[in-house]
């Protein structure tokens, strides 16, 4: 890394912390606002269970004076999500952060691993068919990933699953415990998620692009003429930009899929969570989880910048946004 | 010496051997040891007996709690809590004299504390507490007062004398220290997740994803119960619960799914054991709609079901059909009555009798208004079976010209809308007892109004004069012939189409011996099984 | 990251020869063939279920055939788990999405462009401010906010469908305003300028028209597929359409119910159908994207 353009460099990250920061005070913004649109008062309920979360073992709900102007519930709110107080849950009286951080690491496992999946299936599909071209292997490949990424996930996963408890004759139980078997299970619903969800075929796609991009420029030509490692020269820009670019741009998708494919498995995360508390209309853990999705979504995004920027350090700020919009 | 010594090694050996071997307490000459894994559909909110409304709940405090008196597997009315108690003449006054070996359950690093009466004048306050959010006060509210006789004396006068009273007493108790709140209880409370008890079993511990880990009690005063431990593992799913047992993942399984009967019905690794539920499904009808109050209508729905079709297409035929309000095992049913026949014509008729005829469009009419009607449903958990009849339902009605328009709601919400807004035309649902002959609640005039059972607004001067007399004699025969009356006038008057009871099925590994199952709370002689070694 | 083909059109796809561009062609052209015929067959049997020309009544209960097999006793495609022909069901299934489809449609697509242009066209800081807000929609996953709206709302399916179109309107505002930029960096608008034309003879005729019409139409079918996976995710959650109503989305789910004991055409038939349509959707942008990039290479 270049010490040099080190001062420049802690401008523009700086630069993307404020960006990001103001970014999810929109997410605050737009989350409070469908809220506050929502027929129903639904902010009593959770400026309610804000107060009665944060003293907790008393079991006692005060009947607090809500106030009624929005922009004083919404820096109430605001201020309790920044205390770690989210509320409590209408359905069970617990805290919502608590509730959440406890399924959110099985969804955070969940979303890295079927990544991993993803990358393992399409880096090495993507190189061949940059590298060699539309050719009798690269293009059936690419048109299998594409069919079994666009396979509807809700139903993908019973086939899986039927074939891993039929054909393999193992059965785990499906909610937890550290058996052998069950370290097994844990891998379908991240398979399922890496392969389908149509994230498969966006990164060969995108991948294929960019690597076939990157092997057709000038400083490549140059360094494969002069016998150099092409690899080398075209790691950073043709490997681990885009890799890090689609990647950060598809953890929304991941996400969004993450919700069906804890339904399907009964995985114990955050989407199956999401989806409990939109059948019973319970709009703290909604509101927390939304929230949580999408600082998740802005830190993978904002680390994708900062390894933009490390492996550029003289990036402009016209080029950061060019490549971000 | 060196003789000795390995005399000695010896028979220190041999005493620690046999007493770890032999160790039973119960003196029923049965091992200790062993766990059994048990496959609950879904997860419980709380683990109190005063809060919790479910039947996953109810299973688990069945092990961790106890109540004065308790029933046997004869029915009979045994001691538990209570050794012993006097009734007064004019039955209207109970003492209980409490056992003094009781020790509650102990959270690390605390020292044993004794159960006393103030433990049950506690468990009494907290119960009738308003503030406490709990479906037990109607149940009790026969109860005036409780007072504390002294450490192990308690004293409790009741409003007026009632039937079989002593049986409403298995109510179970908690410790006076237990909560945090010493006046009411509600789902904040660290007890309601983390209750200690008196009984054979302890709450170990909870894991993230819902599986409680209950432990034997060595302190019980029955004696410690023979199995280590037993697990309650949540799924969310019935397919893979069933599948989990059939890997051996788990050992029981509390409810089988009718579906799956067949399946484990073949594998001689499993008992079958059939139970008792004293509950049965139903169709409700909302009297306060003009055409549901006319008697020919609902009889003409019941008519219009063919309801042996749908036990058999849905159930595997494993259910019976019933006639009245009661459930085939229970005292109070009328084998004498009948269940009416599948007959579409007989519900033609009686519709064109009540003043229907054809519309255009093939749906009934009566003076320009469409018979038309909602049926509400909540979502259930395992929505397969409920959709299922349902959509029958809808389509039997469909065949004689009436439209149901199914709208599926979620719990709360339906609850609300049956309950309390009685908005609603038909609901499907099924009522569970406890107290398998009184239908009250159900019925009376007086039990119409927000919040009450009598949901449909169902009022008939001859049914409530029934259910008052039935209340109040305390002749066991007299009760029954009035039973059998109610019973005969409901199944004529049809406020509910009553469809049937499902037979329960529980499924357990073979291991498991001695397992006899109590109808509505399952785990009540669970401190006798033990594991064939 | 099409655009940046667009952005530079000189770069070719050097990694490859002739031969690639011609059987490229054919690929491509197979894609958009298939897409048209999924889009045709679709559109029709929207039509046939709207006037109700089915093989069987969709709602026609038949307890003595539960879970038949296809082929079983008339039934081309089986039956569900109430005895009721599955391709009946199929095709009247359509109209949980058809609508509601080309309305996520219409709401990407007609404000994505007005902003697009406002973003292209206007001062610099319009661009930050609607780029900004444009960063601000992508940050939500997107079943996740939709839930979130269920939650408040319990709305229909039209209202998810709006805000699903609102969701897509961050991805036709980078196609437009990117568009824009290139015809700047061409002088292209300059010169249109020059010449005098009204400012809004150049949005409208020349720059949608003209440069953008095919990129929002390749918007709009892959738009219209992402409409039909969320529609059927929804209603698998139990969120969109109801019983008795069909949805391909709540046919999968209660035939799930059935799939690990053996009975995997309930659940299997609708999912095919899933994949299919999504499938003939997205070829049919993507074939037109390639197509579109072979002219311009050209």
């Amino acid at each position: 890394m270049n010490l040099k353009g080190v001062k420049p460099v802690a401008r523009v990250l700086a630069r993307e912390v404020a960006v990001t920061a103001f970014l999810l005070l929109g997410v605050s913004a737009v989350v409070f606002g469908i809220l506050y649109l929502a027929p129903g008062d639904p902010f009593s309920l959770l400026l309610e269970g804000q107060t009665s979360a944060g003293a907790p073992g008393q079991g006692v709900r005060e009947a607090l004076g809500v106030p009624k102007a929005w922009h004083v519930q919404y820096l109430s709110w605001l201020a309790g999500m920044f205390r770690g107080n989210f509320g409590a849950s209408i359905r069970t009286g617990l805290p919502v952060l608590e509730e959440i951080s406890r399924v959110g690491l099985n969804t955070l496992l969940l979303t890295l691993g079927s990544m991993a999946v993803t990358l393992l299936v399409a880096v090495p599909i993507a190189l061949y068919a940059a590298v060699r071209g539309v050719n009798r292997v690269s293009f059936p490949l690419t048109m299998a990933a594409y069919v079994v990424s666009s396979l509807p996930v809700f139903w993908f996963g019973y086939v899986v699953i039927y074939l891993f408890l039929h054909t393999f004759g193992l059965f785990p139980v499906a909610s937890g415990g550290s058996q052998g078997t069950n370290r097994l299970y844990l891998l379908l619903p991240i398979v399922v998620l890496g392969l389908g969800n149509g994230t498969l075929s966006e990164v060969i796609r995108h991948l294929r692009e960019e690597m076939g991009r990157v092997l057709s420029e000038d400083y490549v030509r140059t360094a494969r003429a002069k016998g150099a490692s092409v690899w080398k020269h075209a790691f950073k820009e043709g490997f681990l930009i885009p890799v890090t670019e689609i990647v950060a741009s598809k953890i929304p998708f991941i996400l969004g899929g993450a919700v069906i494919v804890e339904q399907v498995f009964n995985w114990p995360g955050m989407g199956r969570m999401a989806w409990q508390a939109a059948q019973d209309r319970d709009f703290p853990v909604i509101m927390g989880i939304a929230v949580l999705a999408a600082v998740f979504v802005r830190a993978g995004s904002l680390l994708q910048r900062f390894v933009y920027i490390a492996v550029n350090p003289g990036a402009s700020r016209e080029t950061v946004e060019r490549r971000a919009a | 010496m060196k003789r000795v010594s390995v005399v000695i090694l010896f028979v220190f050996g041999m005493t620690v051997a046999v007493s770890a071997w032999a160790a039973d307490s119960r003196k029923d000459g049965r091992p200790n040891g062993g766990t059994v894994n048990y496959g609950e559909y879904g997860r419980p909110a709380t683990l109190d007996p005063v809060t919790s409304n479910e039947m996953v709940s109810l299973r688990i405090t069945e092990l961790v709690f106890n109540g004065l008196v308790g029933i046997n597997e004869k029915q009979e009315i045994v001691p538990e809590l209570a050794e012993r108690w006097d009734v007064s003449k004019d039955r209207r006054t109970y003492v209980f004299f409490l056992r003094k070996d009781v020790t509650w359950h102990v959270r690390p690093g605390e020292v044993p504390k004794p159960f006393t009466a103030d433990d049950v004048v506690f468990t009494y306050n907290v119960m009738m507490n308003p503030r406490t959010i709990t479906p037990l006060k109607v149940r009790y509210e026969f109860i005036e007062s409780v007072e504390k006789a002294d450490d192990h004396t308690v004293r409790f006068t009741i409003k007026r004398p009632i039937l079989n009273a002593l049986a409403k007493f298995t109510f179970k108790i908690i410790p006076k220290h237990g909560p945090a709140n010493p006046e009411y209880l509600t789902r904040e409370d660290p007890f309601v997740r983390r209750p200690i008890g008196t009984g054979p079993y302890k709450l170990a511990s909870v894991s993230g994803e819902g599986e409680i880990t209950l432990a034997a009690n060595d302190a019980y005063f029955k004696g410690r119960p023979h199995l280590d431990t037993i697990v309650a593992k949540p799924f969310a799913d019935q397919n893979i619960m069933t599948q989990a047992l059939m890997f051996n993942a788990i050992d029981m399984i509390a409810l089988v799914n009718p579906r799956y009967l067949p399946e484990i019905q073949g594998d001689k690794r499993f008992v079958l054991q059939p139970y008792n539920a004293l509950s049965y499904s139903f169709f409700g009808y909302n009297l306060r709609n003009p055409f549901l109050s006319d008697r020919r209508v609902r009889k003409a729905f019941t008519y219009a079901l063919n309801r042996q079709e749908m036990l058999d297409s849905f159930f595997n035929g494993q259910g019976t059909i019933i006639s009245g309000p009661f459930a085939p095992g229970s005292w109070a049913y009328n084998l004498d009555v009948t269940p009416l026949p599948f007959d579409p014509q007989a519900a033609a008729a009686l519709l064109k009798e009540a003043g229907f005829s054809p519309g255009p469009d093939g749906i009934l009419q009566k003076a320009g208004k469409k018979l038309s009607l909602t049926l509400k449903v909540p979502i259930e958990k395992e929505s397969e079976a409920v959709k299922r009849v349902v959509l029958a339902f809808r389509n039997y009605l469909k065949n004689v010209g009436v439209d149901i328009k199914v709208e599926f709601e979620e719990w709360q919400a339906w609850k609300g809308d049956v309950f309390f807004e009685h908005d609603f035309d038909i609901i499907f649902a099924t009522w569970v007892f406890d107290d398998s002959a009184d239908i009250s609640s159900l019925f009376l005039t007086a039990e119409i109004g927000p919040w009450k059972n009598n949901f449909g607004g169902y009022s008939n001067p001859e049914v409530d004069s029934l259910l008052m007399e039935g209340k109040l004699t305390l002749d066991h025969e007299k009760r029954r012939t009035l039973n059998r009356k109610l019973h005969a006038v409901l199944a004529e008057e049809s406020p509910y189409t009553f469809l049937w009871t499902l037979t329960n099925y529980t499924a357990y590994h073979r291991k498991i011996r001695h397992v006899a199952i109590h109808p509505y709370k399952f785990f009540s002689y669970a401190d006798d099984w033990f594991i064939e070694p | 990251m099409r655009k940046r083909y667009i952005q530079a059109p000189g770069r070719s796809d050097e990694a490859s020869g002739l031969r690639f561009l011609r059987k490229a062609d054919a690929v491509d052209l197979f894609f958009v063939g298939y897409g048209l015929l999924i889009v045709v067959l679709v559109a029709a049997s929207y039509a046939a279920g709207v006037f109700r020309l089915l093989p069987y009544d969709p709602e026609a209960v038949n307890l003595g055939l539960m879970l038949a097999p296809p082929g079983t006793a008339g039934h081309l495609l089986g039956t569900d788990f109430m005895g009721r022909d599955l391709l009946s069901r199929l095709i009247l299934g359509i109209q949980a999405y058809f609508l509601p489809g080309l309305l996520a449609v219409a709401v990407a697509i007609v404000p994505g462009a007005a902003l697009g242009v406002l973003a292209g066209y206007g001062a610099g800081r319009a661009d930050r401010v609607i780029t900004w807000f444009s960063n601000l929609v992508d940050s939500f996953p997107r079943l996740v906010l939709i839930l979130l709206v269920v939650a408040a709302f319990k709305p229909d399916i039209y209202f998810i469908m709006v805000v699903v179109g609102l969701t897509n309107v961050p991805a036709t505002v980078s196609l437009v305003k990117v568009k824009i930029r290139f015809l700047r960096e061409k002088n292209f608008i300059e010169a249109a300028e020059g010449l005098g034309l009204p400012r809004r003879t150049i949005v409208l005729k020349h720059i949608l028209w003209h440069h953008c019409r095919a990129s929002l139409i390749i918007r709009a079918t892959l738009g219209m597929g992402e409409a039909i996976l969320m529609e059927t995710s929804l209603s698998y959650l139990g969120f969109g359409v109801q019983e008795p109503t069909p949805s391909w989305g709540n046919m999968v789910q209660s035939g799930a119910n059935y799939f690990l004991q053996g009975n995997f055409w309930p659940s299997t038939v609708p999912a095919l159908a899933i994949l299919l349509s999504i499938l003939g959707f997205h070829l049919l942008g993507d074939g037109l994207n390639n197509l579109l990039e072979r002219k311009a290479v050209h």
